[in-house]
């Protein structure tokens, strides 16, 4: 009986021994799956087939998503997947491994982090540029008729997560107009701000809604489904930033090669196109 | 003697089977303590439990113990009279009431943030009305209360149900017999009853609040100090800074053993009772 209840014991730890390297081999699996993958879109650019990821800034949901049309179009059998978050989150699902494939972001500062962590394929391509208004709710309820208004108390101001940069970009357009309108303008409609989105189309979603009285947004977010519900209000052009979006292959891209056609069509002449008529503004 | 009627098992296949259950055990194991391991390890390598002292984790601590305190309140002494009933009387409907009680355990707490803020929103149903008397509930401490009441009341009114249920009658009505009101029978003899059955629900409940995420970011939104509790913390921090997001997270992981012991503590002593 003791040498039974021992066999048991032992097998227990067997067990528990199999288990863990079952566990252990699925990890290096899926490494070797990678492998594998990349045998077959080698296979599957014969075909014209596979699969291309783009992480790209939320503020181009609509441009891109357009774009991933026309590119499936062109490339038949292939499967165009976009992710749009913030550039801040996706940079940093990107550093922690995410299968991305190309990456656009609204920000120099986050695509210069993806150089220097060597993500990046090649040096990233300026490709588009945008410009920051102030949206409010169409009946208004703040009563905001121009840019200095929001810093109005009372005015519930939403704004993107700190390091998201349509949300930095508006702190950096608040310290401009510090030398315009007073010392305290910034810290008067910083101090409005009652909630901080995940990314800048959370933002706008927040006066689409009606909840918020005003954020700081894209123009290019002034799109037309929400046109009948959203107002746009002006920031004065030598106050305004002018946002620069950089494209980039990325280093550990399944298919290098879609990935730069990627990036070719979206700095072509039509996919100059299609950004301009999302109201995006060229890059030269 | 019974034994012989069952033909004696080939002695191999036996340790088999039991070292292949094992086996999955070890692997359920696995597959949940990697992930808390590796939370863990970020936390010692990368030194980030200095992040636990920034003021966003401090500020996001501070605001979750306050709002699931206040939301705990609301839940027991609402849920408590209302778990008795949903326990004791039959009405018309309370079918429908019993399933209503569940909804919100299973609708997703994101779809559920989108009901409450066109309840509750500046042109919610109920809102809108707020609104006109200057009372305004989204982006504030308020509105977190309420998504955190929402999400969690099934799960304190569904066990405290249970425990009512479990005290018996000629107990309560001996009591009643001898002289004591509604209430105090209530009061004196099936709260105690069903006591741990209560802590034990109510422990759940706070858990359930302390981990809301969907329907907070969704109709409280997320702000420092006012609606950013721990799990929307986590999330503001995974976009600047990973390492306060892993120290934030491991302090709920620390939050999650606690509860997880009192509950095995708590329902253990009901089935002392029961027994």
């Amino acid at each position: 009986m003791p040498f039974h209840r021992a066999f048991r014991c032992a097998l227990a730890v067997v067990a528990c021994i199999v288990a863990v390297a079952g566990l252990a081999g699925c990890g290096r699996g899926s490494g070797g799956g990678g492998a594998d993958s990349d045998g077959s879109s080698e296979e599957g650019r014969g075909q014209q087939g596979g699969t291309l990821t783009v992480f790209a800034a939320s503020s181009l949901t609509d441009a891109f998503g357009e774009l991933g049309r026309t590119f499936e179009k062109r490339n038949p059998g292939v499967e165009v997947r976009q992710s749009f978050e913030s550039s801040s989150t996706l940079l940093t699902q990107i550093q922690q491994g995410a299968p991305a494939d190309v990456f656009a972001s609204a920000a120099e500062e986050e695509m210069d982090t993806a150089v220097e962590d060597g993500l990046v394929q090649g040096s990233p391509e300026v490709f588009v540029r945008n410009r920051e208004v102030i949206m409010v709710p169409k009946d208004n309820p703040a009563g905001i008729r121009e840019f200095r208004d929001v810093a109005r108390s009372g005015v519930k101001l939403v704004l993107a997560e700190e390091g998201v940069p349509a949300a930095d970009y508006a702190v950096e357009i608040l310290g401009k107009s510090n030398e315009e309108y007073g010392s305290g303008f910034k810290q008067n409609v910083l101090s409005n701000v009652v909630s901080r989105e995940a990314d800048v189309r959370s933002s706008v979603n927040r006066v689409v809604v009606g909840d918020a009285d005003a954020t700081f947004g894209y123009a290019s977010d002034y799109t037309p489904d929400i046109r009948d519900r959203v107002e746009v209000i002006r920031i004065p052009p030598d106050l305004n930033i002018i946002a620069t979006y950089p494209i980039a292959a990325l280093k550990d891209a399944g298919d290098p090669g879609l990935a730069q056609e990627w990036v070719e069509l979206v700095t072509s002449e039509e996919g100059q196109r299609v950004l301009e008529k999302w109201n995006f503004e060229p890059a030269a | 003697m019974k034994r012989r009627r069952f033909p004696r098992p080939i002695w191999g296949s036996d340790t088999l089977a039991s070292g292949l259950a094992v086996g999955a055990l070890a692997l359920v194991a696995g597959f949940i303590s990697l992930p808390i391991l590796s939370l863990v390890l970020w936390t010692i390598s990368e030194d980030s439990w200095r992040a636990m002292g920034s003021p966003e984790a401090r500020d996001a601590l501070l605001l979750s113990v306050r709002t699931t305190a206040i939301s705990m309140l609301i839940v027991i002494s609402i849920g408590t009279p209302a778990a008795y009933v949903l326990a004791r009387a039959e009405f018309p409907g309370k079918r429908l009431v019993d399933a209503l009680v569940d909804i919100p355990a299973v609708l997703p707490p994101s779809a559920a943030g989108i009901a409450l803020l066109l309840t509750f929103g500046r042109f919610g149903l109920l809102g809108k009305y707020f609104d006109a008397f200057g009372v305004t509930i989204s982006f504030t401490t308020a509105a977190v209360v309420i998504a955190e009441v929402f999400v969690a009341a099934h799960f304190y009114v569904r066990q405290a149900a249970v425990g009512f249920a479990g005290v018996r009658r000629d107990v309560e009505e001996a009591a009643m017999v001898d002289g004591a009101g509604r209430l105090s029978t209530f009061t004196r003899v099936t709260v105690p009853l069903a006591f741990p059955a209560l802590v034990a629900g109510a422990v759940m409940a706070w858990a359930r609040a302390l981990g809301e995420f969907g329907a907070t970011i969704i109709f409280a939104g997320s702000f420092q100090g006012v609606t950013q509790t721990i799990p929307l913390a986590i999330f503001a921090e995974f976009q600047t800074n990973i390492d306060s997001a892993v120290a934030l997270s491991v302090l709920a992981l620390g939050f999650a053993f606690v509860v997880i012991l009192a509950v095995k503590y708590l329902t253990r002593r009901a089935t002392e009772y029961e027994g």
